[in-house]
């Protein structure tokens, strides 16, 4: 039994609870009666994977169903990875210690590019073929993929079956009944891929080809076998009433977010044009407040959690912020649960929320303010004034916090010297600031944070045409910040733009990019999205032996009226608003948020009723 | 408030969970079970409760000591059932009662665990002469660093047999506040004067004992 051997090496690995399963709340069931098993992957290690809110409920939606099985499998940390490689153990979910090779469906979701080589040794690990092209036609082993990064899903186009278009609750299950009674007809992988294609939001790679012309662009793309010429991605329509989950797998090491989480809305107003989340995921919907409330109780009470985190985008959003936090307070400090707001935003930061934040938090204020001057913010439609970022710490100050962490990126569009230094004026503003306060915190200095991170462009914003800064740029732009701030309490830390080039070639790239990633994954990369184990130069590698020029990708200007990777599949936000956004950008005006006024990227139509 | 001793079992898949997650996992399992748990009534109110011994990663056990208190008389009956309706796999509570004894009459500990090997004939007498020896010196890690002791004058073996593929002990070491010899310093000390090949399986601690043998209450 696989068991036995997994326990023969456990105490030889760290953290070993992570490889065993038996935490609470995890489903077993008798696997003679199981129709269709799921293997749910998430291609990080455990303590990342266990954070995520969309295994979460996927994964007890799935469970509801008597007859399918879904199961939990993460990437292997390296010390027992070797151990598996070397004692023929193969990569095996965590409910049943089956192998996952023996499951219908081994389904990753993909949440960052950097993610993509753990999918390919993942599968390597499992034994399965890791190009689709080399698996059976026997029915099972069917490899999927969903979340924010298959919106351009050709980089991984010849590792998986189909990929699913945004929100799983419902097609998920449609996808496995079709495959329940395909599988009882004695059906083919490729009659079930056929059929598979016709369910809105299910795109099989198989049947598009894509042609190039010389210059590298797509010339066009072929529709074989039924397919649809455009996939549409899925949408929950009834968001108040969707599915979610009364329990979570509480597990027994610590994970990244080990607490319960409380999805408060979906989508986003605000229209930032940098944010890929703020397009994917429209139209922006919310739960009603007696909702949210009866799910943090339901879930606190079942897990044991002490702390409840409400999830979204922008969860200052909500139109009732306000009533919804007075009542969950009620019941978390009564019961002594921690609650903890992410995602606010800082233009409708009032003194009542702070009132209510602090109460719930003691750690330090996080405000994103993208850009370091006003005409930079106009560009991406942060609308956020310099103004109101001097009220939000004011009040902050004056609450009590003597430390902000400001979130920046660089390589921005239209970017010049000046909204870098900008940067460091805007903190030096809000040093003055602070000691112009009479009731400031007694004793502290003031502590400002500024984090830099390098702009990525991607599919389905307004900034999908543009290109990256080359490192040249970026090195000289950090340097400068560097430069620019000339005092001990403003601390700057910014990424490796390295890393950043990387994600925006696979964010953009084509399916000519998957012999690369190919190539790297057997060069060794994996965990790329780790420090530690990131390895630019196997990347270079890979992609030089492949033909494949980075810059093409990076750091090329993609035409408005250029057939892009991802045209042919549909997130409900139109092209021709993104160029149009794109525009605005370029002229530095600004595009009013959803609820103010209808900014017109389509999705009203595509839903067939008007987001508000 | 009452004062409660509880005794449970971690076996199977929860032998796994190390000592520091298993503080979090009773947490839960205390919010989880709705019990009226007594808060400490600090700057940060938490749920008092307590492990008397802590328990190595790997090792199974029906007899771990967890301390805790109620804000309410309950039924001790009560309390194990509402306890084991929301335990984790491997884990349960077997007896609830009051605390008879301080933590510190806690003195030894007893350990069963198999030596599985090829060569079980030479492996016995090779354990045979180790607990013969004069003296068992090994490195123990302290929290000053590491210090040499000598387990063999608070080594108490019951038993030591062999069978076609393991040889079986039952032992006894010092445990508390005062001394802790876990029984993996013995297999240390057996794995560097032996070069026969053995593999470890089945530890478990199968009673906390007093100074006098009694078990601890």
């Amino acid at each position: 039994m696989l068991k036995d051997l997994i326990e023969k090496h456990l105490l030889e690995v760290q953290k070993p609870s992570r490889y065993i399963g038996g935490e609470v709340g995890s489903v077993l069931k008798d696997k003679s009666k199981i129709d269709v098993r799921f293997a749910f992957c998430f291609p990080d290690t455990y303590d990342i994977g266990m954070s995520h809110i969309g295994m979460k409920i996927l994964y007890s939606l799935t469970n509801e169903r008597e007859n399918y099985w879904c199961e939990r499998c993460f990437a292997p940390g390296e010390d027992f990875e070797a151990i598996m490689r070397e004692n023929g153990i193969p990569l095996y979910a965590l409910e049943s210690l089956d192998p996952i090779r023996d499951f219908d469906f081994i389904g990753f979701t993909m949440q960052y590019e950097l993610s993509y080589t753990n999918v390919l040794n993942m599968l390597d690990l499992a034994g399965i073929p890791i190009f689709a092209s080399e698996r059976s036609q026997k029915l099972g082993q069917i490899v999927i993929a969903g979340g924010p990064c298959v919106c351009n899903p050709e980089p991984l186009a010849d590792f998986f079956d189909l990929f699913i278009l945004g929100e799983g609750e419902e097609v998920n299950l449609e996808v496995m009944d079709l495959y329940a009674e395909m599988k009882k007809q004695g059906a083919s992988r490729d009659d079930f891929l056929r059929k598979a294609a016709r369910i809105e939001g299910v795109y099989v790679p198989k049947f598009y080809h894509f042609t190039y012309k010389e210059d590298g662009t797509i010339d066009r793309v072929d529709v074989t076998d039924g397919a649809p010429a455009t996939v549409h991605k899925r949408i929950i329509r009834d968001f108040d009433k969707v599915y979610y989950p009364e329990n979570f797998v509480v597990p027994f090491t610590e994970i990244v977010q080990d607490r319960a989480s409380v999805e408060v809305l979906r989508g986003c107003i605000r229209g930032c044009r940098f944010c890929q989340a703020g397009f994917i995921y429209r139209p922006f919907r919310e739960k009603h407040t007696d909702t949210i409330y009866n799910e943090v109780k339901c879930l606190c009470e079942n897990t044991g959690y002490d702390e409840v985190s409400l999830a979204s985008l922008s969860t200052s959003d909500h139109s009732e912020i306000d009533p919804m936090l007075t009542k969950l307070l009620d019941y978390t400090v009564r019961e002594r649960i921690n609650m903890s707001l992410p995602s606010l935003r800082v233009d409708n930061f009032s003194e009542s929320l702070l009132e209510k934040i602090k109460k719930v938090r003691k750690s330090g204020l996080t405000f994103a303010a993208e850009g370091g001057t006003q005409r930079l913010r106009d560009v991406i439609n942060k609308n956020v004034s310099e103004d109101e970022i001097m009220n939000t710490c004011r009040i902050a100050f004056e609450g009590g916090y003597s430390s902000v962490k400001l979130y920046f990126m660089m390589g921005l569009p239209t970017e010049t010297d000046e909204d870098i230094i900008g940067i460091a004026e805007l903190a030096n503003h809000i040093i003055d600031l602070y000691y112009s306060i009479e009731n400031r915190p007694k004793g502290r200095g003031v502590q400002i944070s500024i984090s830099c991170a390098t702009f990525v462009p991607k599919p389905f914003t307004p900034f999908q045409f543009e290109p990256q800064d080359t490192a040249e740029m970026i090195e000289h732009k950090q340097k400068l910040l560097l430069d620019s701030v000339k005092t001990k309490k403003i601390r700057v830390s910014y990424h490796n733009p390295d890393v950043s080039r990387l994600e925006v070639v696979l964010a953009k790239g084509d399916r000519r990019l998957c012999k690369a990633i190919y190539a790297a994954w057997k060069k060794g990369c994996k965990f790329d999205s780790w420090d530690e184990y990131f390895r630019f130069d196997k990347w270079q590698e890979a992609f030089e032996e492949c033909g494949i020029d980075t810059s093409f990708y990076a750091n090329r200007r993609f035409e408005y009226d250029e057939i892009l990777p991802w045209d042919h599949l549909d997130y409900y936000v139109s092209k021709s608003f993104l160029v149009r956004e794109n525009m605005t950008a370029h002229k530095a005006q600004t595009t009013p948020n959803c609820r103010l006024r209808c900014s017109g990227c389509g999705v009203n139509k595509k839903v067939g009723r008007e987001c508000f | 408030m009452i004062r409660v001793r509880a005794t449970f079992e971690k076996c199977g898949r929860a032998k796994y969970i190390s000592h520091l997650d298993l503080n979090r996992c009773m947490l839960r399992t205390f919010r989880r079970s709705g019990l009226p748990v007594w808060y400490t009534e600090g700057f940060n109110p938490h749920p008092y409760y307590s492990f008397a011994l802590a328990l190595s990663l790997g090792f199974e056990s029906r007899c771990e000591i967890l301390d805790f208190n109620l804000n309410d008389e309950m039924p001790f009956d009560e309390i194990r059932e509402r306890l084991n309706a929301v335990m984790p796999e491997g884990m349960s509570i077997v007896k609830v009662a009051e605390q008879k004894q301080k933590i510190t009459a806690i003195a030894k500990a007893e350990y069963t665990f198999s030596l599985v090997s090829n060569d079980t004939d030479k492996l016995f007498s090779d354990v045979q002469a180790l607990m013969s020896s004069p003296e068992i010196l090994i490195e123990k890690k302290t929290k000053k660093g590491f210090k040499t002791v000598d387990i063999k004058p608070d080594l108490e073996v019951l038993a030591c047999e062999k069978s076609d593929t393991s040889v079986n002990m039952i032992m006894r070491l010092p445990a508390g506040t005062q001394t802790n010899y876990n029984p993996t310093l013995f297999i240390e000390a057996l794995k560097q004067m032996t070069d026969t090949g053995f593999e470890v399986r089945d530890i478990r601690r199968t009673a906390i004992l007093c100074a006098d043998d009694s078990v601890f209450e």
